[in-house]
């Protein structure tokens, strides 16, 4: 059953088109994968699909909710999260408080929530780094810090915007790791990434936006051995 | 009708004063993204800059302005290389109580040395005034509205004609590609604030002969210059200049229709709509 | 961050039984000191930790930096006085009402302004706060314009038939000051240990990413406020009613919303205690400059000759000076400690740990 729903989506700027009728569906469980050259509209469609800004035109379905016009925070309350390309820690609380605020969405407890982010800072690995300052941690716990935070809001949906961004080969396998246990626990993502290594890697399936159009969609295969995709994104590299 | 035209005339000629008083807030904004709270002050800096240039070496007041804007222009670029200068990557929100800590330095210090006494730089000219078709015109308020344009012509030829002119307003537009243009941006920065600061003394100068000049009267004019470059969109030169004679207008027609006491109020509502829907200033386009 | 959330936790009991004792102290002040001037001070020190308190919850929790904070003491101020003095409703109701009218006032206000961030914020609160300004200047039926209110006289506080204060002496004051600022800070306390207070934080530090946390940004910033306003709309009508006298250029303010903020900036935003370090610092300072108190001790001190030009000038002008000297503050703090005294102590004390390491 599709989570996810995507109908003819446009978002206009003034006269620019940043997305342009885009339509997908995601199935239950899946990940997605979203590529596409700069600027081709994917950090647009994820702030349309989690309520940054409404769609100019066309509908988003999720789980059977219209979501068009709800703000972010009803966006959260129904299950779907997103971490931000650029990460925004909450610099000068705890990565433990970090990860309580995801947590307090679901209850209104301090202890309850503690231990629902304690929970979730050791499945991403931060076990050590419980009582830091979020603003203190490298570039690379911070990614990690945003995944636990988003995965203590308990979503259903998860929509990740390059969290392997500016992150060594050893930390990005390490959260291609994150992102398959993710997976595994039964959470449907949708994955924005440069490193068209592991997009293949991960992705059941992946869209490919460019100039804020839908160029192609289907498994990693057939996306690379699309010819439009080859001409305008991958031999653009 | 004559009334009207009478409180019309004489709001463009405050608002000649009013846009300069706005646009040295504008370029500070511009360049560096810090609301200058001490602007008032330094006007008031400048009004005394004049009285005693008055008093004590019988320069009149509108002459004084060729000591006066150099002077002010120093002062200016000493306070952004002292102080703003240190709080450039600092909350916004610390860089304003920086400035509103310095205004309170300024008057205070003033009111210290001079007391508080409301000081009078009466001119020959001061209380005199003409009429034209029945519309009676006060002659300092002329003069200054016709230095005013002077100022404002050679502004906008420094910044839209010259280098440094336009390395500045390139600056405004966006500090980070300006750097990467290799326009020397701290020296922008000195330079803006410095310009700012001569331009609200010489706005100070040019209204000396017509108002008290006392330690808090900056107060005032800091709150106006926010509502004048507001109303023009934060960092727009263009806007400030007409913001200023807007608002010179809405006060002089509002004082004689709503009463002198709320017709502050009428600015200040004016003021929060446009923050409210139109962030970007009355001219502006919005962007994000 | 939080070190006396932790402290208070019970990790030590130090912290707790010290603060019992300060309390304590606090109580029985008044059965030792003599001098109403020491009170008188204390008093304005307990309001000023009121209204810093009452601030700090909106500026230095939720990073909402109003300067227009004078509006909430002067509507506070105003509705208790203006009950008492016209429509002769005791104060002990009217100091409700003027926390229901300020914080009507404050939603509002808040449902409006609080789309705006950062300086566009600070400038609408200043825009408010002037506004409230020019009309109680203007009102003249209600609030006696420029003039302000005199209070003849505050009714005698009795249950039943037992009078408990006629309000004669400044004890009483002391004493609603002292319960009030305990209450205070017990409420940062709590909040600080709450859903509220994370949330809070939260959208200090960044507003988009709590939004995106399921923190809707509008209700949290307006319960901030409604929180904040309550405890300085409670410090405009104890400060009106302690003076005994409200006019719009001392309770309505710019220079009164900039103290309060510095009362904060000064001690440290953001931290239980900040607004008490910077009250117990900013207050006795300017009060011992306007009373002349320190150009009295320069003199007397021998540096300055009473007769000399300069010790004249000193007796003259030093009182006028109390603001230069917040300006100056003001400039050093933001400058040198821009996390207020306790964070530079703290600062101060983590870098020697780290030397003693």
């Amino acid at each position: 059953m599709a989570i996810l729903e995507i109908k003819h989506v446009s978002k206009f700027f003034g006269g620019l088109a940043a997305n342009s009728d885009v339509s997908f569906e995601m199935v239950s469980g899946m990940i997605m994968g979203l590529i596409g050259p700069n600027g081709a509209g994917k950090t647009t469609l994820f702030n349309c699909i989690t309520g940054y800004y409404p769609p100019s035109r066309g509908e988003i379905i999720f789980d059977g909710h219209r979501m068009n016009g709800l703000h972010p925070d009803a966006v959260c309350k129904l299950g779907m999260a997103r971490t931000w390309q650029k990460v925004r820690p909450l610099a000068k609380m705890s990565v433990v408080d970090n990860v309580m605020v995801g947590a307090l969405c679901r209850t209104n407890s301090l202890k309850k929530a503690r231990e629902m982010a304690m929970e979730k800072i050791h499945v991403v690995g931060l076990g050590n780094r419980v009582k830091f300052l979020a603003g203190s941690l490298p570039i690379g716990e911070r990614k990690k810090l945003e995944v636990a935070r988003v995965l203590a809001t308990q979503p259903k949906l998860l929509l990740l915007d390059e969290v392997m961004g500016g992150l060594n080969p050893a930390e990005s396998e390490e959260i291609i790791q994150l992102i398959l246990d993710i997976k595994n626990i039964g959470i449907t993502q949708m994955v924005i990434e440069h490193d068209m290594k592991a997009i293949m890697r991960i992705s059941d399936r992946i869209v490919v936006l460019n100039s804020g159009e839908k160029l192609a969609e289907g498994n990693p295969q057939e996306i690379v051995s699309n010819k439009a995709v080859v001409d305008a994104y991958l031999g653009g590299e | 009708m004559a009334v009207f035209l009478q409180s019309m005339l004489s709001g463009i000629l405050i608002g000649g004063v009013y846009a300069l008083i706005g646009i040295g807030l504008t370029i500070i904004f511009g360049v560096m993204r810090v609301i200058n709270f001490a602007h008032g002050d330094v006007l008031m800096i400048g009004m005394y800059m004049t009285y005693f240039l008055f008093t004590l070496l019988h320069i009149d007041p509108f002459v004084s302005i060729v000591v006066t804007i150099p002077l002010m222009f120093l002062f200016g670029a000493f306070l952004q290389k002292v102080f703003i200068n240190r709080v450039l990557g600092a909350l916004p929100q610390n860089q304003i109580l920086l400035t509103i800590g310095m205004g309170l330095v300024m008057s205070n210090a003033v009111m210290l040395a001079f007391t508080s006494d409301y000081k009078i730089l009466s001119t020959k000219y001061s209380s005199s005034s003409f009429n034209i078709l029945g519309i009676s015109i006060s002659s300092p308020l002329l003069i200054s509205f016709a230095i005013t344009i002077i100022i404002t012509v050679a502004l906008y030829w420094f910044l839209y004609r010259t280098d440094t002119g336009q390395a500045i307003r390139a600056t405004a537009q966006d500090r980070g590609a300006a750097q990467l243009m290799g326009i020397n941006v701290k020296r922008m920065s000195i330079i803006a604030f410095g310009l700012g600061a001569a331009l609200a003394g010489t706005a100070g100068a040019l209204i000396s002969p017509t108002y008290y000049i006392f330690p808090q009267v900056g107060s005032v004019f800091t709150l106006k210059a926010f509502v004048i470059t507001v109303l023009g969109g934060m960092g727009s030169i263009v806007g400030a200049t007409l913001g200023g004679v807007l608002i010179g207008i809405a006060e002089s027609v509002g004082g004689v229709y709503f009463g002198s006491g709320w017709k502050d109020v009428i600015v200040f509502m004016v003021f929060l709509l446009v923050l409210l829907f139109k962030p970007s200033g009355l001219l502006g386009t919005s962007k994000d | 961050m939080r070190p006396f959330m932790h402290n208070m936790r019970g990790t030590s009991t130090l912290p707790v039984l010290l603060a019992v004792v300060a309390v304590a102290a606090l109580f029985l002040l008044p059965n030792f000191v003599e001098s109403t001037y020491a009170l008188h001070i204390m008093i304005l020190i307990f309001i000023s930790i009121i209204m810093g308190s009452g601030w700090n919850i909106l500026g230095g929790y939720t990073g909402q930096y109003s300067v227009g904070h004078a509006a909430y003491f002067g509507v506070g101020g105003y509705t208790t006085i203006i009950l008492m003095q016209y429509r002769h409703i005791a104060p002990w109701y009217g100091v409700w009402a003027g926390i229901l009218v300020a914080v009507a006032i404050a939603l509002i206000i808040g449902t409006i302004c609080f789309r705006l961030r950062g300086p566009y914020f600070v400038l609408a609160s200043i825009a408010v706060a002037e506004i409230f300004r020019v009309t109680a200047l203007n009102l003249k039926k209600l609030t006696n314009g420029a003039e302000g209110i005199l209070i003849t006289d505050i009714p005698p506080f009795k249950i039943g038939d037992v009078v408990i204060t006629d309000f004669m002496s400044k004890v009483p004051f002391y004493y609603i000051g002292l319960v009030t600022l305990i209450i205070a800070i017990f409420a940062t306390w709590m909040l600080q240990n709450s859903k509220l207070g994370y949330y809070f934080q939260a959208i200090r530090e960044d507003q988009d990413a709590a939004h995106s946390l399921g923190i809707n940004l509008t209700i949290y910033k307006n319960v901030a406020l409604a929180c904040s306003v309550v405890f300085t709309s409670l410090a405009g009508s104890l400060y009106g009613l302690y003076v005994g006298f409200i006019d719009p250029s001392t309770v309505l303010a710019l220079d009164l919303s900039v103290q309060i903020v510095m009362t904060c900036i000064i001690g440290g935003i953001g931290t239980i205690f900040g607004p008490v370090i910077g009250a117990v610092v900013l207050v006795p300072f300017s009060e011992a400059l306007r009373s002349n108190m320190i150009a009295q001790a320069i003199i007397d001190s021998g540096l300055v000759s009473e007769n000399s030009g300069f010790g004249f000038f000193l007796k003259e002008q030093l009182s006028h000076a109390h603001v230069l000297i917040y300006g100056i503050l003001l400039v050093v703090v933001i400058l040198y400690m821009p996390d207020g005294i306790l964070g530079f102590v703290r600062k101060l004390t983590s870098k020697r740990r780290k030397e003693a390491i």
